[in-house]
């Protein structure tokens, strides 16, 4: 194929020699990237859902300057300070993009959960649902929405700042990257690069149709939500 | 969603606002280039840094050049590059290099023979001047913990081969793929693997080995991390490893336009040794004092500096 001329006509050679440790890097690349946002979400939304049910102003603020403050850090910076508690390797790279994870996902969990229509849920008190069940049925339904488009957001900046997790041992497809830079191999740096796109726009596609599936079946439609984008 | 405020005249001032930062960053970057300006290019480990900053201080007091020093250049073949595209003059390179594929190489493991190749091959090819080594040579060398040393009784690389299955390994980023001296090459030598690898920063090799986070290494022989935590090298038995002589390398066209640059360069030909660079990589990397600072301080003791 003339395009995978693009490296002296070898690029064809060089997957097919190389996909086992394409393969491992992906891998552990999505490891790293799973795991993250997976504790963020656990973290996140629960906090998200405290808060929106017992708004306290200041108690909301620090908890978000908190979070925004993991955001600004530069990735690299947050990963080398968390090396004499964790170590090097995976620890401190999950615990990092964990924490990354944070502010996106509760931002978005808060504000869906706040934008449920007030009237929607005073009629279900009158029809006697309790608290808990007017969060259940109504507000994670509604709010569903907004805080997938938060994961989806937060999982594809966590795919990307994983790439620098291989300058501390953790692994993934930074390996591939830097490493090409390293040996002045093209290949290897497109390779590592391309897999991590392909690797962020498949786990978005994929959380996309999660998303549209929780929604059919739970009866709910764009319609149906007051959140406008 | 959010109300923009004062519409289009805000708007306006932006654009124009972005426009003056445009400019004024342009027309700053054109006076930069404006002087006469030596570029040393270093790797990213402190040694080439140390000795980026000898030079800069003994080319900027002895002639009427600037000197700028690019810093963490992701790997030798990195600073080669940026020498045969004139963005760097110079650099300080190892002789082992000369295999990593840059042209034709006769596969020798003699010192005097590598040298020769590099000095031809690089001239050559890349016209670049290989000068004469420093005096010292830093090589890989496989390190381990004193205690596991005297456990397994390790003296040569060879001696881990009965436990390098359960071994982790770290590494820099790049040996992994090195062809004539990377991992590949190193398992049809010594007929061995390890249990698993991990390339990262090489600074953070040796705490890592320290810290039983890897149970073996490949470090830097005149790295200072070997005497901060007290660490093994074994012995290349099969002498896998090619020399890697250090010395000091720059561009013929550079030198045919400042000729005095010959000379000074050559001021640190030879007065260099292993335990010399590894102390001053020790006053850095564990002492922290500045690579200037210790760069200043070897060249008044040298008497090459006031």
């Amino acid at each position: 194929m003339k395009a995978l001329d693009l490296f002296g006509g070898s690029y064809a050679d060089f997957l097919r020699e190389r996909y086992p440790d394409i393969l491992r890097a992906t891998a552990e690349h999505l490891g790293i990237s799973g795991i993250s946002v997976a504790a963020g979400c656990i973290v996140a939304i629960p906090i998200g859902i405290v808060l929106a049910r017992h708004p306290i102003p200041w108690l909301q603020s620090v908890i978000f300057s908190i979070a925004n403050i993991f955001q600004t850090i530069p990735s690299l910076a947050l990963l080398a300070i968390l090396i004499p508690i964790f170590g090097i390797g995976t620890k401190p790279a999950v615990f990092a993009l964990f924490l990354y994870s944070l502010l996106p996902i509760l931002r978005n969990t808060l504000a869906g959960l706040q934008s449920v229509d007030k009237s929607v849920l005073e009629s279900a008190r009158g029809m006697g649902y309790s608290a808990a069940q007017q969060l259940w049925h109504i507000q994670l339904p509604l709010a569903f929405p907004y805080m997938m488009s938060g994961i989806r957001m937060t999982t594809v900046y966590v795919i990307s700042w994983t790439t620098v997790a291989t300058l501390i041992g953790a692994g993934g497809l930074g390996d591939l990257i830097f490493t090409g830079i390293g040996v002045n191999k093209n290949e290897l740096i497109f390779t590592g690069a391309a897999a991590a796109i392909l690797l962020a726009l498949l786990v978005d596609f994929i959380l996309g149709n999660l998303e549209k599936w929780v929604m059919r079946k739970t009866g709910t439609t764009k319609s149906d939500t007051t959140i406008s984008y | 969603m959010r109300i923009k405020k004062g519409g289009i005249m805000r708007k306006r001032g932006i654009t124009l606002c972005s426009l003056l930062l445009v400019g004024l960053s342009l027309v700053l970057t054109a006076c930069g280039s404006g002087g006469k300006k030596i570029v040393i290019g270093t790797q990213n480990y402190t040694e080439p840094k140390i000795i980026a900053e000898m030079y800069k201080a003994l080319i900027e007091d002895r002639t009427g050049l600037t000197v700028e020093i690019k810093p963490d250049l992701a790997s030798s073949k990195v600073v080669i590059e940026g020498m045969r595209n004139n963005e760097l003059h110079m650099a300080t390179l190892y002789t082992g290099e000369v295999f990593n594929g840059y042209f034709e190489v006769e596969q020798t493991k003699d010192r005097e023979k590598v040298l020769q190749q590099a000095q031809q091959g690089f001239s050559e090819h890349y016209q670049l001047k290989w000068f004469d080594p420093y005096g010292f040579e830093n090589t890989y060398a496989f390190t381990v913990r004193k205690e596991v040393a005297q456990k397994y009784n390790l003296q040569n690389v060879s001696d881990l081969k009965p436990y390098a299955d359960t071994m982790r390994i770290g590494v820099d980023n790049t040996w992994l793929e090195r062809e004539s001296d990377g991992y590949r090459a190193f398992q049809k030598t010594y007929g061995f693997q390890f249990k698993e690898a991990f390339p990262m920063q090489i600074g953070l090799v040796y705490e890592a080995v320290a810290n039983e986070e890897v149970d073996v290494v490949l470090a830097y022989t005149t790295d200072a991390g070997l005497k901060q935590y007290d660490l093994q090298t074994l012995r290349d038995d099969k002498q896998f490893f090619p020399p890697f002589d250090a010395s000091p390398v720059v561009r013929e066209e550079t030198l045919k336009e400042y000729p005095e640059l010959e000379e000074i360069v050559s001021l640190l030909i030879g007065k260099i040794d292993a335990d010399t660079m590894t102390e001053l990589n020790y006053y850095v990397d564990v002492e922290h004092r500045s690579e200037k600072e210790v760069a200043v301080e070897f060249l008044r003791q040298l008497g090459l500096l006031e």
